[in-house]
C-alpha cells in the first residue's frame, strides 16, 4: 500500500471513530427540566405550523407540555416512550424526527441512497477525467455497479433510520402494554359474558399484580358466583361464602364503587334467599348512581323484593 | 434498450406504483374519524365535575359513554349544543341510555356553568386540568366526541360540531354491533 492511500484510509478511520464515539458516549445525566425541554423540542404542537410544543404557546402545546412534565416527573417512561406515547395519541405528524417504519423511513433511507449514488457517480465522472482512454464497461458490470449501489445505500438508509428513528410501544425496545392492568380488565370484561373462566382467570391475573384492585376483586367474585350456580349444592355454598367475603371486601376498600353492593345485594338474595339484607344493599346500590347494564340487573330485582316485603 | 427508455421506463413505474399506494390507501370514509384509540381500551380518566363530584371512568363501564370535549368561547362547541341536548334527551329515556360528559377544555369552571345555565344541558361537566384528559385522547382542538362501550373500549370519535342526529344514528349502528 502507498504512503498516500494509508493516509486515505487513516482519514476515514479516525473520521469513523469520532462519528462512532459522537453517537454512543453518553451525554450524562439531564436534570428533568432538561428532559422536558429535549423531548418537547422533538415534538410538533398538534394546531400550530411549524413549532414545536417546546415554542409554541397554543393550549394544546400546554397541555402536552405538562403532560410530557407529568410523565417524567413520574420517571416511568424513557424520552423514546413519552414521545411515542404522544405520537400515538395524536398521529405521528406531531413527530418532528421521523419514525423509522413504514412510509416513514423513506425519509431516512432516501438521503442515504441519493448520497451514496451520487459519491458512486462522482467517483465514476473522476475515474474517467483522470483516463482519457474510455474503458468500454460491460453491461454486467454495470449492473453489478448499480446492485452494490443499491444495497449500500438501502442498507445505509436502514441504519440511520435504525440509529435515529423512534420506536412506538408493543415494540421490543420499549416493551409492551398488552399485560397492563387496564388492558387486562379490557379483556376481563370482553370475555365476561360469553368465556366466564377466562374473564375469572383474566381478573384473577390482575389481581396478582393488583390485589386491591376493586373492580378485579367485585367482577371476579360475581363470576365465580354466575357460574356455580350450575354445580351441586356443596360447591354453590362454598362459591357463595368467597363470593360474600371477596364483595365485602371490595366494599371495604372504596365503599363508593356501586357494582359491588349492587352485585351483593343480588347473591344474598338469590343464592341466600335473605330478602331483607338484599333490599338494603339494593337501596345502597341505586343510592350510588351504578352503571346501565347493572343498574337494569338491579332495578328488576327491586320491584321483586318490594313485592316480596310487601312494600 | 436505449438508457434514456430506461430511465422513462423507471420513472413510470415510479410514477405507477405512488398511484397504486394513493387508490389503496384508506381515505376518510363516514362519519368517524381515525384515532389509534378506536378498539382499544380508553385512557384512564379519573378528575373531578366542576360541581366537584368525583368521576373515574372505569367506575362506568357497564354503560356508554360519551365524551364532548368543550370549550364555552369555541362557535363549534356553541353551534353543536342543540344536538347534543336532544341526543342526551333521547338517552335518558332508554335503559340502556349513555351518559353524556362535557369535558370542559381550557375553561373556567365559571364560564362552563354560565354557558350551560344559558343554554341548559344538565350532564355532568368534567375539569380536565392541564388538558391531560384531552392529550390521552390526542384531542387538539375541540369540539371534538368520543364514544366509549359498556366493555370500556374507544369505539367512535368524531371530529368537528356533531350535527343533529348523527350520534343517534352512530349510537343505533354501535348498539347493533354489540348485538344489544
Amino acid at each position: 500500500m502507498t504512503k498516500r492511500r494509508l493516509m486515505w484510509a487513516l482519514i476515514i478511520l479516525l473520521s469513523i471513530g469520532m462519528l462512532a464515539f459522537g453517537s454512543l458516549r453518553d451525554s450524562g445525566p439531564l436534570t428533568q427540566q432538561d428532559r422536558i425541554d429535549v423531548i418537547t423540542k422533538r415534538i410538533a404542537c398538534p394546531t400550530c405550523d411549524g413549532e414545536s410544543v417546546f415554542v409554541s404557546r397554543a393550549p394544546s402545546a400546554q397541555s402536552i407540555r405538562a403532560e410530557v412534565a407529568r410523565q417524567v416527573g413520574d420517571g416511568v417512561r424513557t424520552d423514546d416512550e413519552i414521545v411515542a406515547y404522544i405520537a400515538e395519541r395524536f398521529g405521528g405528524e406531531v413527530l418532528l424526527l421521523p419514525r423509522a417504519t413504514g412510509l416513514d423511513a423513506l425519509v431516512w433511507i432516501l438521503p442515504a441512497m441519493v448520497t451514496v449514488v451520487l459519491v458512486a457517480a462522482l467517483w465514476l465522472a473522476f475515474r474517467r477525467w483522470r483516463q482519457p482512454v474510455v474503458v468500454a464497461t460491460s453491461k454486467r458490470s454495470l449492473l453489478v455497479s448499480f446492485a452494490i449501489v443499491c444495497v449500500v445505500g438501502l442498507g445505509g438508509g436502514v441504519l440511520v433510520a435504525r440509529q435515529a428513528g423512534q420506536r412506538l410501544p408493543l415494540q421490543t425496545a420499549t416493551g409492551g402494554i398488552e399485560d397492563s392492568t387496564a388492558s387486562l380488565l379490557a379483556q376481563a370484561r370482553l370475555a365476561g359474558p360469553t368465556n366466564v373462566t377466562a374473564a375469572i382467570e383474566l381478573y384473577g391475573r390482575v389481581l396478582e399484580t393488583d390485589p386491591d384492585n376493586v373492580e378485579a376483586v367485585t367482577y371476579r367474585a360475581w363470576l365465580i358466583m354466575l357460574s356455580a350456580r350450575q354445580f351441586d349444592e356443596s360447591l354453590r355454598n362454598q362459591a357463595f361464602v368467597s363470593t360474600i367475603t371477596a364483595l365485602g371486601r371490595a366494599i371495604e376498600l372504596d365503599p363508593t364503587y356501586p357494582d359491588a353492593m349492587c352485585f351483593l345485594g343480588i347473591v344474598v338474595y338469590r343464592d341466600g334467599g335473605d330478602a331483607k339484607s338484599a333490599k338494603e344493599f339494593v337501596d345502597r346500590c341505586l343510592e350510588r348512581d351504578p352503571p346501565a347494564e347493572v343498574r337494569g340487573l338491579v332495578e328488576a330485582l327491586a320491584s321483586e323484593l318490594n313485592a316480596e316485603l310487601g312494600e | 434498450m436505449k438508457p434514456t427508455k430506461v430511465g422513462v421506463l423507471g420513472l413510470a413505474v415510479v410514477i405507477a406504483a405512488f398511484l397504486v399506494v394513493l387508490v389503496l390507501s384508506d381515505g376518510d370514509a363516514g362519519v368517524g374519524a381515525r384515532s389509534p384509540l378506536l378498539g382499544e381500551p380508553a385512557p384512564s380518566v379519573v378528575t373531578t365535575s366542576i360541581d366537584d363530584v368525583p368521576f373515574e371512568l372505569g367506575r362506568r363501564k357497564g354503560s356508554w359513554v360519551v365524551f364532548n370535549f368543550f370549550n364555552s368561547t369555541c362557535v363549534p362547541c356553541i353551534a353543536e349544543h342543540p344536538s347534543l341536548l336532544r341526543f342526551a334527551e333521547d338517552e335518558a329515556n332508554r335503559s340502556d341510555g349513555a351518559e353524556v360528559y362535557t369535558i370542559v377544555n381550557d375553561d373556567s369552571d365559571g364560564a362552563v356553568r354560565a354557558f350551560f345555565a344559558a343554554n341548559s344541558g344538565d350532564w355532568p361537566k368534567l375539569r380536565d386540568a392541564d388538558g391531560a384528559i384531552a392529550v390521552a385522547f390526542g384531542v387538539a382542538k375541540v369540539p371534538e366526541t368520543w364514544i366509549i362501550d359498556p366493555n370500556g373500549f374507544v369505539r367512535l370519535r368524531i371530529l368537528g360540531s356533531v350535527v343533529d342526529g348523527v350520534l343517534e344514528e352512530q349510537m343505533a349502528d354501535l348498539r347493533a354491533s354489540q348485538g344489544e
